[in-house]
């Protein structure tokens, strides 16, 4: 041991020499283009005008928070997705999860299949549940006339309360399995003595669920739904198959709004404020997440 | 005698009632368990069938939910009509390079955090960060520089990307996994005159060789997951599973069906494949983002 530790004697540059390739290529691909892009964000970069641009201070700011009605209304789009997502996937996730925890065989198995939607791709989820909201070939159409539930060929889409509804619903069905699965963990992670003590004094059933499960899945859910919040607020490639934004922009995100300023409208400089915004508030949100983590660890220690 | 009679009666009732109860209750669960699988599964479902249906299968009424006569003809269209075989290919291709360049940058990385505690508390919040970063803030910059260097439309261009972009949950992984090695067999490799990297490279990774397949399944997935950046940066040559679905969405929801839902089935296999293969650290995978990308 004694020459183990002479042999292994730290050398100062080693430790620098095996992170710098990943630190190296962090820098040049993430860092280096998020300055860049502040840089572009106080320009205003028009490729639709040309390629010659000038400083224009905080004015493309001023227009996305003050003026752009546009984007206001994505903000309030993605809240709109968010609140109701979160919800329900909290609740039906939390319902599932202990679904699962009460289930002897098979547990695994029941518990990889349910996850599957959250490995697939949001785009091909969203491609998926298009194709069943489809007016005359869709599932969903076709069992409801099969069935006698509706008398036509519905378009799901025609009205923003039913695209945003649709949105919110395949949103739910790809990100469930993700709560389902932190909540899962959580719950097994409860020891067992203590439902045994609050048995004996008397908890059982809902008692036992509202006086041990909750107060110690408190943290569990808080983690969950701060991932989901920060994750959603990104919301892209399923409204880009879903909806496309429409209909009138009614499902159109913060990331998609963006999307379309800089590769539709190919305004470079405003795409860059709007997505400086957008990190803003990822930014605070990982911040709480952060807050919440160290207050768990705190709790535990 | 006749008290002790009557107690085990009104036991054998309670007992009963319990099994009973109990025997309601798990046969809830199962319900509500299959219910949930139906929700989750039968999108899946629907798609399979449709692929394989005959194009008269799609007007028939009552509607065909399991196709008479079973036919592949939508995925051979795909793959000659849509130059399916080469987008499936550039997603295989993309996807395996950026699963080996993200794993040998972040190895040595992680070894670094794991045995020096290289950056401290720091360096672990700066990468939380960078896995939350949202993927739009990159996109204009990397856009624009692309074009300056000639990336767009190229291999080299998504895989430089999703490499980098990969980084932070391949190291956060990767740490919890070196964690667990013990020190003293490294250490017993260098007193025998191995170098620190030989040791690295010979003794240390075939023995987390399961933990480096776990990171690199997540790592595939989440390239060939990715959407953004492949839309932006792809061309008519280099397009992804992913980009050349959004080709199915013009038209109106009726069009293509055939095509578009035999590429959803090609899209989604993988996740299937690596959904089983990862059971017990689809949590850990999917909290850092390990199919986000």
């Amino acid at each position: 041991m004694r020459l183990g530790a002479l042999v292994l004697k730290r050398k100062r540059w080693e430790p620098f020499a095996f992170a710098s390739p990943s630190l190296a290529l962090i820098a040049l691909v993430i860092l280096f283009p998020l300055v860049y892009a502040f840089y572009l964000s106080l320009q205003n970069f028009d490729l639709s005008v040309g390629p010659d641009y000038e400083f224009v201070g905080a004015k493309n700011y001023v227009e996305a928070l003050f003026k752009d009605p546009r984007f206001l209304d994505s903000v309030w789009n993605t809240a709109v997705i968010i609140v109701p997502s979160l919800a329900v996937e909290l609740l039906l996730g939390l319902g599932i999860a202990l679904l699962l925890s009460r289930v002897i065989h098979g547990r695994p198995i029941i518990t990889a299949l349910l996850a599957i939607p959250a490995m697939v791709s949001p785009v091909m989820g969203a491609m998926a549940w298009r194709m069943m909201f489809g007016v005359k070939f869709g599932a969903i159409n076709n069992l409801g006339l099969q069935l006698g539930l509706l008398d036509v060929y519905f378009d799901w889409f025609s009205s923003p309360a039913l695209a945003i509804t649709a949105v919110v619903l395949v949103e739910i069905w790809h990100n469930t399995p993700f709560m389902m699965l932190v909540l899962l963990a959580g719950l097994q992670s409860i020891p067992q003595e203590l439902y045994d003590a609050g048995k004996a004094d008397g908890a059982e059933g809902w008692r036992s669920f509202w006086y041990i499960t909750l107060p110690l899945l408190r943290f569990t859910m808080a983690v969950g739904v701060m991932i989901r919040l920060i994750d959603l607020t990104k919301l892209f490639g399923l409204v880009f198959i879903l909806t496309f934004g429409g209909p009138g922009g009614a499902t159109e995100t913060v990331a998609f709004n963006t999307y379309l300023v800089g590769f539709k409208d190919f305004r470079m400089s405003y795409a860059s404020a709007l997505s400086y915004v957008i990190v803003g508030g990822v930014m605070v949100l990982t911040l709480i997440f952060l807050w919440i983590q160290r207050l768990r660890e705190a709790r535990a220690a | 005698m006749a008290i002790a009679i009557e107690q085990t009666a009104v036991v054998a009732r309670r007992v009963r009632g319990y099994r009973l109860r109990r025997g309601v209750g798990h046969a809830l669960t199962y319900v509500g368990l299959a219910a949930a699988l139906a929700f989750f599964l039968g999108p899946f479902f629907w798609i399979l069938t449709t692929s394989l249906k005959g194009n008269e299968d799609f007007f028939a009424f009552p509607p065909v939910w399991i196709p008479t006569e079973p036919s592949l003809s939508h995925y051979t269209a795909l793959f000659t009509r849509s130059s399916g075989a080469r987008y499936f290919m550039n997603s295989l291709i993309i996807s395996s390079l950026s699963m080996v360049a993200a794993l040998s940058v972040s190895l040595p990385t992680a070894y670094a955090i794991a045995r020096w505690r290289f950056g401290g508390g720091f360096l672990s919040a700066f990468l939380l960060m960078l896995r939350m970063l949202p993927a739009i803030a990159l996109i204009i910059p990397i856009y624009i520089m692309y074009k300056m260097f000639g990336l767009t439309n190229s291999y080299l261009g998504l895989v430089i990307i999703y490499t980098v972009v990969y980084i932070p949950f391949a190291v956060w992984l990767l740490v919890g996994f070196l964690r667990d090695f013990p020190i003293e067999i490294e250490e017993a490799a260098m007193i025998d005159g191995c170098s620190r990297v030989r040791a690295l490279v010979q003794v240390v990774v075939p023995i987390i060789a399961p933990g480096l397949a776990v990171v690199a399944l997540f790592a595939f997935i989440a390239t060939w997951n990715e959407f953004l950046f492949a839309i932006v940066l792809t061309g008519i040559e280099t397009k992804t599973m992913m980009v050349l679905v959004t080709s199915f969405t013009t038209g109106g929801t009726d069009a293509f069906y055939g095509e578009a839902s035999a590429s959803v089935v090609l899209g989604v296999l993988p996740a299937f494949a690596v959904a089983f293969m990862l059971q017990r650290y689809l949590v850990k995978g999917l909290a850092l983002g390990g199919t986000k990308g």
